[in-house]
C-alpha cells in the first residue's frame, strides 16, 4: 500500500490544486506514480466537515486527512486530528510547543510527525543544533518532495543519532508533484485510524517515483 | 516568545473610489498591452467592446493598503507582492462607472525556510453603476 503522507489542496492558501485535479493526474500516471491514495495536510487548519467519499469512490482513490502545523521546532505533520486535539490546540498558531504538541497528540489518539525536516528554520535538524530533542517522536518525513538540494541529504544524521522511522510525502501544491514521494507500508490502509496505527507500529519505508517521471518525460 | 498578531484591522475598510467613465481608448490601450488579440477588447465597435477580465487590476484607489497597517502590525516595511486572486463578475464596458471599496480581509502569519512572515489580503470589490459586481480582487501581501 502506498500514499502519499504530504499534500495541499486549494484549501491551502498557497496551493492551486484541486483535488479532484489530483485524482484525474494520478489515475493518467498510474505507471509512473503508483500510489493507493494521498492524505490532504492543510496548512495551519482543520475542517472538520470536508468530505471526499464521493471523489474515492469515483476515482478509486483512499483520501485521508490530516493537518500541517508549525512549531518551534519546524513544521509538524498531525494525523488522526479529533476534537480533543483541535480543542487543545489551535492551528494557527504558528509558535505552538512541539514538545508539548507531539506527546499529547499521541495521547490524544493521533500521531504527529515533523515534516522536512532538513529545511533551514522550518525543519527538526536546524532546531536538534541548539535545542534538546523532542520527547516521543517516532519517524520523520525523511523524503518530501518540495526540498532542496541537500535537505533531504540532512536528515540521515538525525535518523542514525535517534533511530526514528522514515517517511515520505509530495508536500503537493502543484497538481503535476502529486505522489512524486511517498510511503510505501506492508499492511493495508483504510481509514485515518489504520494510518495511525501503521505509523506507530507498522513497517514503512519513503519511496521516490521522480526518477519514473523523468524517464518517462524523456521517451 | 513573539506577540500574537493583531488582527483587529480585519473587516476595516481604507479607500473607496469612484472611478471616471470608462473609455473605449482605455479599454484599448490595456488590451493592446496585454497582448490581446481578440476583437471584442480591440477592434469591436464602441457599444460592442468589453474590457479584458483582468482589466480590473489597472485601477487605482487612493490608498494601497491602511495607512497604519505596519504600525498596527508591529512589522517592518520589508515585503513582496505574493499574487492575486480575481473573480470576474459582468463585463466592463464603455462608459460604466465603476466604484472600488477595499477592506482589509484576512491577515494570518506563517513560517517558511526564511522565517516568520504576516500576510495581509486586501480584497477590492469593484461595481458598476447598477451596482452589479464587476470583480473582487484579493490582493496578498507579504510583510515582515
Amino acid at each position: 500500500m502506498i500514499l502519499d503522507l504530504h499534500t495541499h489542496s486549494e484549501a491551502s492558501e498557497d496551493s492551486r490544486a484541486p483535488v479532484e485535479t489530483y485524482l484525474k493526474w494520478l489515475q493518467r500516471k498510474r505507471a509512473e506514480v503508483p500510489i493507493d491514495g494521498l492524505v490532504l495536510t492543510e496548512h495551519r487548519q482543520w475542517d472538520p466537515h470536508a468530505d471526499y467519499r464521493a471523489l474515492e469512490d469515483k476515482y478509486e482513490f483512499l483520501i485521508l486527512r490530516g493537518a500541517e502545523v508549525e512549531t518551534d521546532y519546524g513544521h509538524v505533520l498531525v494525523y488522526g486530528v479529533n476534537k480533543d486535539i483541535t480543542r487543545h490546540f489551535d492551528f494557527t498558531n504558528v509558535r505552538l510547543s512541539a514538545q508539548e504538541l507531539i506527546p499529547a497528540v499521541t495521547d490524544m489518539g493521533g500521531i504527529a510527525l515533523p515534516c522536512h525536516p532538513g529545511r533551514p528554520t522550518v525543519g527538526l535538524c536546524a532546531h536538534y543544533d541548539g535545542k534538546p530533542p523532542i520527547e516521543g517522536v517516532i519517524a520523520v518525513e525523511a523524503l518530501n518532495g518540495g526540498s532542496r538540494r541537500g535537505e533531504n541529504e540532512r536528515v540521515q544524521e538525525l535518523i542514525d543519532r535517534y533511530g526514528y522511522k522514515t517517511f515520505g510525502g509530495s508536500d503537493s501544491h502543484l497538481v503535476s508533484f502529486i505522489g512524486i514521494c511517498a510511503t510505501e507500508f506492508d499492511r493495508d490502509i483504510r481509514s485515518i485510524d489504520d494510518l495511525v496505527t501503521e505509523l506507530r507500529e507498522g513497517v514503512y519505508r519513503p519511496v521516490d517515483f521522480r526518477a519514473n517521471l523523468a524517464k518517462r518525460a524523456a521517451s | 516568545m513573539a506577540p500574537k498578531l493583531d488582527k483587529s484591522l480585519i473587516g476595516s475598510e481604507f479607500d473607496h473610489t469612484e472611478f471616471p467613465p470608462v473609455t473605449a481608448e482605455h479599454i484599448r490601450e490595456y488590451a493592446a498591452a496585454a497582448l490581446e488579440t481578440n476583437p471584442r477588447h480591440l477592434t469591436a465597435n464602441d457599444a460592442e467592446l468589453v474590457a479584458p477580465p483582468t482589466y480590473v487590476v489597472s485601477l487605482r484607489g487612493r490608498h494601497f493598503m491602511p495607512a497604519n497597517l505596519q504600525t498596527v502590525l508591529n512589522i517592518g516595511r520589508r515585503g513582496f507582492d505574493a499574487g492575486k486572486d480575481i473573480e470576474c463578475g459582468v463585463p466592463v464596458r464603455v462608459g460604466d462607472a465603476l466604484t472600488a471599496t477595499s477592506t482589509v480581509h484576512d491577515i494570518y502569519e506563517k513560517t517558511g525556510r526564511s522565517g516568520s512572515m504576516v500576510f495581509v489580503v486586501l480584497r477590492t470589490k469593484i461595481t458598476n453603476q447598477r451596482g452589479e459586481s464587476v470583480a473582487v480582487i484579493d490582493q496578498k501581501m507579504m510583510l515582515r
